[in-house]
């Protein structure tokens, strides 16, 4: 559904995004994370034709957004960060403008529309009146008149209480199971990219450091949990017999090249030290991706 | 969808209060020239003037021509000031808010997208300038009598003195209109292809504004007289020329097409900025 390849993006001489690619499937929910500037942003721009790539090749449901935008975002929605809309008309006049930029929609699509976001009563209503979760709900709104089958989500919980988080966060599952769309998003939220997301990228200042399925990222750390009543004695004896190479916070060890847990336990049985509990650590992606951007001197 | 596309842009324009801002303002001061004519020394100067010509003053101190007193504040002054400020809202405004992102997420081109908004500004100001002289005309009727129309406007570039029967001073004034809502065309478009540029609202319509005015204080200088075709403002004369006996013709469609083309070429270069910038937050 979308292809980036080898795609940079210079602003005044400045690399916003530099060299990045990536594949995003039918049917998946792929999270694109990064900090503040590190070219999220302008890779959905990019996506969506609003900014011309310096190089490279954005291709969009088939199609080259820069050759062909229209036939590239006919099956497309968006929302960005803050949803903005023309505050003095009402939410129904709202859609029906934004409507005309894509196809001919009728009033009844409008409505079965509002029906799905939930905002059925509210329609004639002016924005200005509406709360920043109506926005964002008829910002869900828009984004679904032109029935799409791809959902490009800029920072789609920016600005949301954690009621309207939670909200979002299973209006899009909804999306995917209901509707059977592809969503594309990108978050700060990393608790909300861990629970929603099949694959992520993470960019770091426009370059591309990681891409991967967001289980094989859980199940990827070396840490096990050890629980006993003598942690530094354990550790001490564990690192004589070469079983373990580090550990942390007096919870975590991590095991030597080659080493099981069923070792550990043996070893520490077998001195007197009792085991009260051994599990491997699945690691959140808020961990990894901490660990990811950490400055190399950091994670020395 | 080009006429669904144009109707939601004079939805969104008709629909902001700001947009009615000019015309509550032209029909604030057209009131008070009217009042100023009506009650001050003013009409008795006029009078004055028209018998030192050997012409009635009760003959042609009418409706007709008190609504051209009307519009001088306005041709001089509102015109260019509303206007710019619509034509410099239409796209910087909403790069500026951010619609124009969510609208440009959607499959319309940007030219699509510029044709419709202009075409909308184009709209507003040949109704803005109409409907005032409607409004103008409709409220001196209220004060004064109907009959001649008498004009009497000093320009650098000469004086346009004239005195017309009520049927002949009506067309004229029609015919003044029509032009005037050119000039406001003309004008929308320079402040619309400043807009089309990463600038705020406000820089497109101070940049039109201060484009007009320097136009307008060249034109003045005696330097470049020679050079008048080259003013834009020079070209805004036409209103005031059609009230001259015989009417330059030549001169008035010369000047309107100019105008238009400056209005067209003012497009076409903010079509190709906007083309080619990058939309971001």
């Amino acid at each position: 559904m979308i292809e980036l390849r080898n795609v940079v993006k210079k602003f005044a001489g400045r690399t916003a995004v530099d060299d990045l690619s990536f594949t995003v499937t039918r049917g998946e929910i792929f999270g694109l994370l990064g900090h503040n500037g590190a070219g999220k942003s302008t890779a959905i721009g990019m996506m969506l034709g609003q900014v011309w790539p310096t190089s490279g090749e954005v291709k969009v449901c088939g199609h080259d957004v820069s050759a062909d935008r229209r036939a590239a975002l006919k099956p497309v929605g968006a929302i960005f960060e803050t949803p903005v809309f023309y505050d003095y008309l009402s939410g129904f006049r709202n859609l029906e403008i934004l409507s005309t930029y894509t196809a001919p929609t009728s009033r009844a699509r409008i409505h079965e529309v509002i029906d799905w976001v939930g905002l059925t009563g509210r329609e004639q209503s002016k924005v200005r009146t509406y709360s920043h979760g109506m926005r964002s709900r008829l910002a869900l709104a828009q984004a679904l008149l032109p029935r799409p089958e791809l959902l490009i989500l800029d920072e789609p919980s920016d600005g949301l209480d954690p009621e309207g988080i939670h909200e979002m966060r299973q209006t899009i599952l909804r999306l995917q199971h209901e509707l059977g769309l592809t969503i594309f998003f990108s978050s700060h939220l990393l608790n909300e990219v861990e629970q929603l997301c099949t694959r992520i990228a993470v960019l770091q200042q426009g370059k591309k450091v990681f891409e991967g399925n967001v289980a094989d990222v859980k199940a990827a750390s070396d840490m096990v949990a050890l629980k006993t009543s003598d942690f530094p004695g354990a550790t001490r004896l564990l690192r004589e017999h070469g079983l373990i190479t580090a550990t942390e916070q007096e919870k975590f060890i991590t095991l030597a090249e080659g080493r099981s847990t069923a070792e550990i336990i043996q070893t520490l049985v077998a001195a007197g030290i009792a085991v009260d509990g051994i599990w491997r650590h699945e690691q959140t992606v808020e961990d990894f991706y901490l660990n990811l951007i950490k400055p190399p001197a950091a994670k020395n | 969808m080009f006429f669904a596309q144009l109707k939601n842009e004079l939805w969104k324009l008709f629909g902001k209060k700001r947009t009615y801002i000019g015309f509550g303002a032209f029909v604030l001061v057209q009131t008070v020239m009217l009042l100023l004519f009506k009650y001050t020394h003013w009409q008795t100067q006029f009078e004055r003037l028209l018998a030192g010509n050997g012409y009635l003053a009760s003959e042609y101190i009418s409706a007709l021509t008190v609504a051209v007193v009307m519009l001088l504040p306005q041709v001089a002054l509102l015109t260019p000031l509303y206007v710019t400020l619509v034509g410099g809202d239409l796209v910087a405004k909403e790069a500026e808010d951010g619609t124009l992102r969510m609208i440009l997420s959607r499959p319309i081109s940007r030219l699509r997208l510029l044709q419709v908004k202009w075409l909308a500004g184009i709209i507003f100001a040949a109704v803005l300038t109409l409907a005032l002289g409607a409004i103008a005309l409709g409220f001196a009727r209220l004060y004064f009598p109907w009959r001649g129309l008498f004009i009497f406007i000093p320009t650098p570039a000469g004086t346009t003195f004239g005195v017309f029967p009520p049927h002949d001073g009506l067309v004229r004034y029609v015919f003044s209109h029509m032009f005037m809502a050119v000039n406001a065309v003309a004008m929308m478009s320079v402040a619309f292809m400043f807009s089309c540029f990463n600038m705020k609202p406000a820089a497109a319509t101070i940049l039109a504004l201060s484009y007009l005015f320097v136009n307008s204080v060249m034109q003045m200088i005696p330097f470049f007289e020679p050079y008048q075709n080259w003013f834009i403002t020079h070209h805004f004369d036409g209103w005031h020329l059609i009230f001259r006996s015989p009417t330059p013709w030549g001169q008035l469609f010369q000047s309107e097409i100019i105008l238009l083309a400056i209005s067209a070429t003012a497009f076409v270069i903010g079509a190709a900025a906007f083309q080619v910038r990058d939309i971001k937050s």
